[in-house]
């Protein structure tokens, strides 16, 4: 029994770990003023990449350096659209799902010679789980950059304020084109997990919605790096519950159990009304 | 010059997905020239492939439209793929057990389609005016729990006698819709999307309900202190964005496939919302965007399998044209007010 309740602990925190790095782009970004709906395309292209790079030079840690900065890379593109062209923030992300995606699935073939899947690659073995500490770490940084620093006094003021911020000579566009790449950077971090960590490949579709997931976090949180951590926690609990109860609960599929997360986040959307409320000018193009 | 600057962004649209695609058959190691031939060659070289140029605009027709309904009404409903996937679901469950005429059991299939499809967007509407849910996650949660519900029921008590993969049983001949354009898989189901498109020209040009539609999405305090039931206007606006695209799964299903498989979308319903913004959210305009992103679905796979470019690279191409098309406008936005 100590042993299942051992296991589901970690697996538990393995599973949210994606979520978290995904989860606190999400914040930093949505804090700056920028809905990041990219952050499902920028794990793909991070774990992508990783898995690329690492297969090229047989480093896994190259590796995962590539998976963050094609993150990076990606949360540029949308920072520039959201930024300098006030493209809707939303149709934007949309854009970089599909190109990330597509464009994944599309080297796959290029460089794999084969759809669906890559070959194995040399991955980052025990040393992942370093990842995992590194994401809770991660959140209590951030939550101290974003409350403690000047830095972070702009992040927020440009969220809530951007004319205010101006007007104090800081240009909020800037601010937010940085927010968004950390952003990618960080979803790119959150991909390069999924594929260097967690396994040793890259599969079409092996992100499954975690982005989004992560930005229900986002809200379930409340925009909190430290409360979206936690949310992350609790998703990564009903991700890992379906592998400790399949096997043990016969009336229940399998394919059901896949589910649960994404309940398990609609739930926590509709559980939360009246009770959050986000930056006020997030989503809305300056 | 007003014609010249509507036709700027078409056109420019062309010219970038021309380079784009050169560009991306160059890597692959194809001369342009043959993957275009190969593409059109595949799209339209012949009455098969030109059906399944037209299945494909008509698929991606229906999420399309209903995309367009719930951004007029400014809500991002992101969550066409699960809408048309249980909209195919239920007309494919309810339609291998059917003992009706077949032109009734026609009827009352897409009629399924919409109120399966129409379900799964009221449950993201009444979590939006309920509880004030953010729409664009609720719709993409939804996407994944149909998945995991259809595959978990098709795997399960809906599984085909003799099913290979995740299918249900054959649909009675009876149900399957006519072929349009015969010595090709093309079903009644493309007039059945235009028929849709005429009646949304004139929702939204002539009626309350696309007045107050576009009252809500526009500007929303307004509306709201004009009496309009901003609350109502979203759950009614998603559902029907949701029937819309699940009368697209169940003609899939009636139409092309006669059962359902839990692989009968290959993206639909992402790529429906391109094809809404191509179509600048205007029904007519949609219908012809559909038609170009067929010849690119259709196409695309033909030029896989004979010019060996992998069609994945069509889906990065449709992302960009996301991305400039929407960056376009801000641009043409600021020409005018420069211009005053």
């Amino acid at each position: 029994m100590i042993e299942l309740v051992l296991s589901l602990a970690l697996l538990t925190l393995i599973k949210a770990t994606p979520l978290i790095y995904a989860a606190l782009g999400g914040v930093i970004s949505e804090r700056s003023g920028v809905i990041n709906i990219g952050l499902e395309g920028m794990m793909a292209i991070g774990a992508f990449t990783a898995v690329i790079i690492s297969y090229a030079t047989r480093q896994p840690m190259l590796g995962l350096l590539a998976g963050v900065a094609a993150g990076a890379l990606a949360g540029y593109v949308l920072g520039v659209a959201a930024t300098r062209f006030k493209v809707d923030q939303i149709v934007a992300g949309t854009g970089i799902n599909l190109i990330c995606a597509g464009g994944a699935a599309y080297g796959l073939v290029l460089i794999f010679n084969q759809p669906g899947a890559s070959a194995q690659v040399p991955a980052l073995g025990h040393h992942y789980l370093v990842l995992v500490v590194l994401a809770f770490i991660a959140a209590l940084a951030l939550h101290w950059l974003l409350a403690r620093t000047p830095w972070g006094l702009r992040v927020r003021a440009c969220g809530e304020n951007p004319a205010a911020l101006a007007s104090a000579g800081i240009d909020p566009l800037a601010m937010r084109l940085t927010a968004v790449t950390i952003s990618g950077a960080l979803a790119g971090l959150g991909g390069a997990f999924l594929s260097l960590g967690e396994l040793n490949l890259y599969s079409d579709g092996m992100t499954a919605g975690r982005g989004f997931i992560a930005l229900a976090a986002v809200i379930f949180g409340r925009w909190n790096p430290i409360g979206a951590t936690l949310a992350c926690v609790v998703f990564g609990l009903f991700e890992a519950l379906q592998y400790v109860l399949q096997g043990r609960i016969s009336w229940l599929p399998a394919d059901a159990m896949q589910a649960l997360p994404y309940i398990a986040a609609l739930v926590a959307l509709a559980g939360i009304t009246g009770k959050v409320r986000a930056p006020a000018s997030d989503g809305v193009p300056y | 010059m007003k014609l010249r600057r509507t036709l700027a962004g078409p056109l420019g649209a062309i010219i970038l997905l021309v380079v784009l695609m050169s560009l991306a058959m160059i890597v692959a190691g194809t001369s342009p020239l043959d993957g275009f031939a190969a593409l059109f060659q595949g799209a339209l070289g012949g009455t098969s492939q030109i059906g399944e140029t037209l299945v494909a605009t008509s698929a991606l027709l229906f999420p399309a439209l209903g995309i367009a309904l719930a951004f007029r009404g400014g809500l991002f409903n992101i969550g066409a793929e699960g809408q048309l996937l249980i909209g195919a679901l239920f007309a494919g469950a309810v339609g291998a057990q059917l003992h009706l005429p077949g032109w009734l059991g026609m009827i009352v299939l897409l009629a399924l389609g919409a109120l399966g499809g129409g379900l799964w967007g009221a449950i993201a509407g009444w979590m939006k005016a309920r509880f004030n849910a953010n729409e664009i996650i609720a719709t993409l949660m939804l996407n994944f729990v149909a998945a995991y519900l259809s595959l978990a029921l098709v795997n399960g008590p809906l599984r085909g006698p003799l099913a290979t993969g995740a299918e249900t049983a054959w649909l009675d001949q009876r149900y399957w819709l006519p072929t349009l354009l015969p010595g090709s898989r093309l079903s009644i189901g493309i007039l059945v999307a235009l028929a849709f498109a005429l009646v949304l020209y004139w929702v939204f040009t002539r009626t309350v309900f696309g007045y107050k539609l576009r009252a809500a999405g526009d500007a929303p305090e307004a509306a709201r202190r004009a009496g309009i039931d901003i609350g109502r206007i979203t759950w009614i606006s998603l559902a029907l964005s949701g029937a819309i695209a699940g009368v697209g799964g169940a003609t899939i299903v009636t139409g092309e496939l006669h059962r359902f498989n839990t692989q009968l979308s290959p993206g639909y319903g992402f790529i429906g919302i391109a094809v809404a913004l191509v179509g600048d959210l205007q029904p007519l305009w949609i219908c012809l965007a559909a038609f170009g992103f067929g010849i690119l679905e259709a196409g695309g796979l033909a030029m896989q399998a004979s010019a060996q470019v992998p069609k994945d690279a069509i889906h990065v191409i449709e992302g960009l044209i996301i991305l400039v098309l929407a960056a376009r406008r801000y641009v043409a936005a600021r020409t005018e007010t420069a211009a005053v």
